[in-house]
C-alpha cells in the first residue's frame, strides 16, 4: 500500500479537510447527544427510562429488530447461497431484486406495505398488520433486508465448491456438508451481515413511522419516541433515547471492527490453502 | 470389472461434449486418462463420481448400477487439483470426516488415521491446519482423506498439477506404492505424458471429447495407431510412404513391412519412428537399422545424457537423440552429411488433412 506522509502543505490540507468533515458530520453530534441528555443532570434520564411508555418503545424495539434480524440471517443466507451455487434464469434479476430496500425510501418501503395490508390494502389479513406490531416487524425486516446476501454472497463465492464436492463423495448430504464445511467457513460474514441488519432494523424510523402510526404505548419506537419527545420539548427524553441508540450502535460497529479483523485473518487463512506450495 | 462406463454422453457446452463413450478398468488397475486442456477427461472423472449426471448411457462401480447415485452413494475417492481440503479442520480431522459421515467407531477410526499418516508420511502432522502445510503435504492429505472410507475407486483429478516437479516425482511414487498396497481401482487424470508413463497401467489417450486409442504406456508410445497419440506422447518422426506387398516405400528406398500391418497395404501411410530409434553415420556401412537415406545436420543441441539433433532429409526434418560419446566420435556439426538409419519403426495410416 502506498503511504503519502503529511509533510507537504497539501497533504496537511486533506488532512484537516477530513478532520474538519468529521467533527462537523460525526464528533459534535455524538458531543451534544452527551451533553444533551447529561444536561440537566441524571435525574432526567432515570425519569426517562423508568417511563412505562419508553420502556414500552425500547422493547418493542429490540423485540422487533431481533425478529427482523433471525428472519434477515435465514433468509439472507439462503438467498446467498441460491445465488452462488444455483444457476438459473433470473439470477442476475434476484441479485438486483435484493438491492432494491437500499435504494427505495423507507418511507416508501412503508408505504408500500399500507398499501398491501392496509384497510383497503390489495391483501386480507385474518390478524392487523398496519398500525400493529407484524408491521413493525415487516417494515424492520424490509429495510434489512440486503445486508446478510451482499455480505455473505462474496464469502461464499471465494470458498472452492471442490471442498463442498469432495465432503459429497465423502458422503456427506448437503445440509451436513452446509454445517461442518460451509458455515465454518462463511460463519464470519454471516455474522458481520447480522451485525449490520441490526443496527439497522434497530435505527429504522422512517418505515417503521408510517406504518406503525406511532401510537404511544402501542406502536412507538425508541426512535419515534425521540422525535416525539423533541415535539413535546422533552430535551433530555429525547437526547437519552438517542444516547441509547447511539452507544448500542458504537457496540455493534467495534464488533463489526474485530470481525472485519478475524474475516482477513480467514481470507489470508484460506488463500493459503489454496495456491502455495 | 471394477469401473465401467457404457454408451455414456455428456453434452457440456454448446459445441462440446462427451458422446458415446464407453471403457472399462479392471480391478486394482491404474488407469490414466491422458488428453490436453478441456479434451473432456475431467468431465469423465466428474461423471463417475457423480458430481456431473450423464445425458445417456450407464456407468457402472463394481457391477453395481451406479448411473443415477448421488455423489453421496458412490463409494468414490476423490482427490481435486486444488487439494480442496477443508480449511478449517485440523489433518486428523479432514481424513476423519468420511468416517464420520458413515459412523465407523471411534476407535476404529483412531486407527485408520494412525494408518493413513504413517502411509503418506505425516504422522507428525495429525493436529497442523492445511494453511500451515506445503502444497505437497495438502496433496497427501487429500489423498488419505479420500482413501480413508475404503473407496470402491479412487478418482484422481491433476492431482499434482499445482506442483513443482520435484515434489511431483516423489508423489507420483507414493501414489503407486499406497494405490498397490491398498489395490484400489484408479483413474488419474493428466495433461502430462510423463506423469502417465510413469503411473499408468494403462492410458487413454482423449482428444475432444473422444477416447481415442487405449493401451499400455509402452503399446501407445511404439504402436500408436492413430496419429493423434503418435504425436501426443512423445516427439515422433513421420514419414510420408506406401506399403505394397511386402514392402514399404519411403524416402526412395524400402523397408519390410512389419507383421500385422496388411490391413494397410496399398494405401499411403506414414512411418513413425522415435528419436532414440534413428542412426546417424558417415557411411551407411556403419548403419546397423535400415537405411533411409543421406541428409543434412541443421542443428544441435544438449540434452542431458543425449544430444539433440535435428536433421534435413530431403524435405523432412527429423528429430534424433545421439549418445554424447558417438556425437562427438563423428564430430557432428551443422551442415554435415549424414547418413540416416532407423532401428525400430511402425506404420500408421496417413492422417487426413
Amino acid at each position: 500500500m502506498r503511504e503519502i506522509k503529511p509533510h507537504s502543505l497539501g497533504a496537511f490540507l486533506l488532512l484537516g479537510i477530513v478532520l474538519a468533515y468529521a467533527l462537523i458530520l460525526i464528533i459534535a453530534p455524538l458531543i451534544a447527544i452527551i451533553q444533551g441528555a447529561l444536561a440537566k443532570g441524571l435525574e432526567p434520564i432515570l425519569d426517562t427510562l423508568s417511563d412505562p411508555n419508553v420502556r414500552h418503545a425500547l422493547e418493542i424495539t429490540f423485540y422487533m429488530a431481533a425478529g427482523a434480524t433471525l428472519l434477515n440471517t435465514v433468509f439472507g443466507v439462503i438467498i446467498a447461497w441460491v445465488l452462488e451455487r444455483q444457476q438459473f434464469h433470473g439470477r442476475r434479476f434476484l441479485n438486483w431484486l435484493v438491492d432494491i430496500p437500499f435504494v427505495f425510501s423507507p418511507v416508501i418501503g412503508g408505504y408500500t406495505l399500507i398499501v398491501l395490508f392496509g384497510r383497503e390494502g390489495l391483501i386480507d389479513s385474518p390478524f392487523p398488520i398496519v398500525f400493529a406490531l407484524p408491521g413493525i416487524l415487516l417494515a424492520k425486516t424490509f429495510v434489512s433486508l440486503p445486508f446478510v446476501p451482499r455480505e455473505v454472497a462474496p464469502v461464499l463465492r471465494s470458498l472452492p465448491i471442490s471442498s463442498e464436492e469432495a465432503a459429497y463423495t465423502l458422503g456427506a448430504n448437503r445440509w451436513t456438508t452446509f454445517r461442518r464445511i460451509v458455515l465454518p467457513g462463511i460463519w464470519v460474514g454471516v455474522v458481520y451481515g447480522v451485525v449490520l441488519t441490526l443496527a439497522r432494523a434497530l435505527g429504522e424510523f422512517g418505515a417503521v413511522a408510517v406504518v406503525g402510526g406511532g401510537v404511544e404505548g402501542v406502536t412507538e419506537t425508541a426512535t419515534m419516541f425521540v422525535h416525539r419527545a423533541l415535539l413535546d420539548r422533552n430535551r433530555e427524553g429525547a437526547y437519552t433515547i438517542a444516547l441509547l441508540l447511539g452507544i448500542l450502535a458504537i457496540l455493534l460497529l467495534l464488533i463489526m471492527t474485530w470481525l472485519q479483523r478475524r474475516m482477513n485473518l480467514y481470507r489470508e487463512r484460506t488463500a493459503h490453502v489454496h495456491t502455495t506450495e | 470389472m471394477s469401473i465401467q462406463l457404457n454408451n455414456i454422453s455428456k453434452r457440456y457446452s454448446r459445441d462440446f461434449g462427451l458422446e458415446n463413450l464407453s471403457l472399462t478398468v479392471e480391478q486394482g488397475e491404474l488407469f490414466v486418462l491422458l488428453g490436453a486442456s478441456g479434451s473432456g477427461k475431467s468431465t469423465i472423472l466428474r461423471l463417475i463420481a457423480g458430481l456431473l449426471e450423464v445425458d445417456s448411457g450407464q456407468i457402472l462401480l463394481n457391477d453395481r448400477d451406479v448411473t443415477r447415485l448421488p455423489p453421496q452413494k458412490r463409494d468414490t475417492g476423490f482427490v481435486f487439483q486444488n487439494y480442496s481440503l477443508f480449511a478449517h479442520l485440523t489433518v486428523a480431522q479432514n481424513i476423519e470426516f468420511g468416517l464420520k459421515i458413515r459412523k465407523t467407531e471411534r476407535q476404529e477410526r483412531q486407527r485408520r488415521i494412525d494408518e493413513l499418516l504413517k502411509m503418506i508420511g505425516l504422522q507428525g502432522y495429525r493436529d497442523r491446519l492445511p494453511h500451515q502445510l506445503s502444497g505437497g503435504q495438502q496433496q497427501r492429505v487429500a489423498l488419505a482423506r479420500a482413501l480413508a472410507p475404503n473407496p470402491s475407486v479412487l478418482l484422481l483429478d491433476e492431482p499434482f498439477g499445482a506442483l513443482d516437479v520435484k515434489i511431483r516425482a516423489q508423489l507420483r511414487q507414493n501414489l503407486r506404492q499406497i494405490q498397490q498396497e491398498y489395490h484400489v481401482t484408479t483413474i488419474l487424470v493428466t495433461h502430462d505424458q510423463e506423469e502417465a508413463f510413469e503411473l499408468a497401467d494403462r492410458i487413454g489417450v482423449i482428444d475432444h471429447g473422444e477416447l481415442l486409442e487405449i493401451g499400455t504406456p509402452t503399446e501407445l508410445y511404439r504402436r500408436p495407431r492413430q496419429h493423434f497419440t503418435a504425436t501426443f506422447l512423445g516427439t515422433a518422426n513421420l514419414l510420408p510412404a506406401r506399403r505394397n506387398g511386402t514392402q514399404v516405400y519411403v524416402n526412395e528406398t524400402t523397408i519390410p513391412a512389419l507383421p500385422n500391418t496388411e490391413h494397410l497395404s496399398g494405401q499411403p501411410v506414414d512411418v513413425l519412428f522415435r528419436p532414440e530409434a534413428v542412426e546417424l553415420a558417415l557411411s551407411p556401412d556403419d548403419l546397423h537399422g535400415y537405411v533411409l537415406g543421406a541428409g543434412v545436420i541443421e542443428q544441435i543441441a544438449f540434452a542431458g545424457v543425449f544430444e539433440r539433433v535435428s536433421v534435413r532429409l530431403k524435405e523432412h526434418n527429423l528429430q534424433a537423440l545421439i549418445s554424447y560419446e558417438q556425437a562427438t566420435a563423428f564430430d557432428l556439426q551443422p551442415g554435415k552429411l549424414v547418413f540416416v538409419g532407423v532401428k525400430d519403426y511402425h506404420l500408421l495410416p496417413q492422417a487426413v488433412t
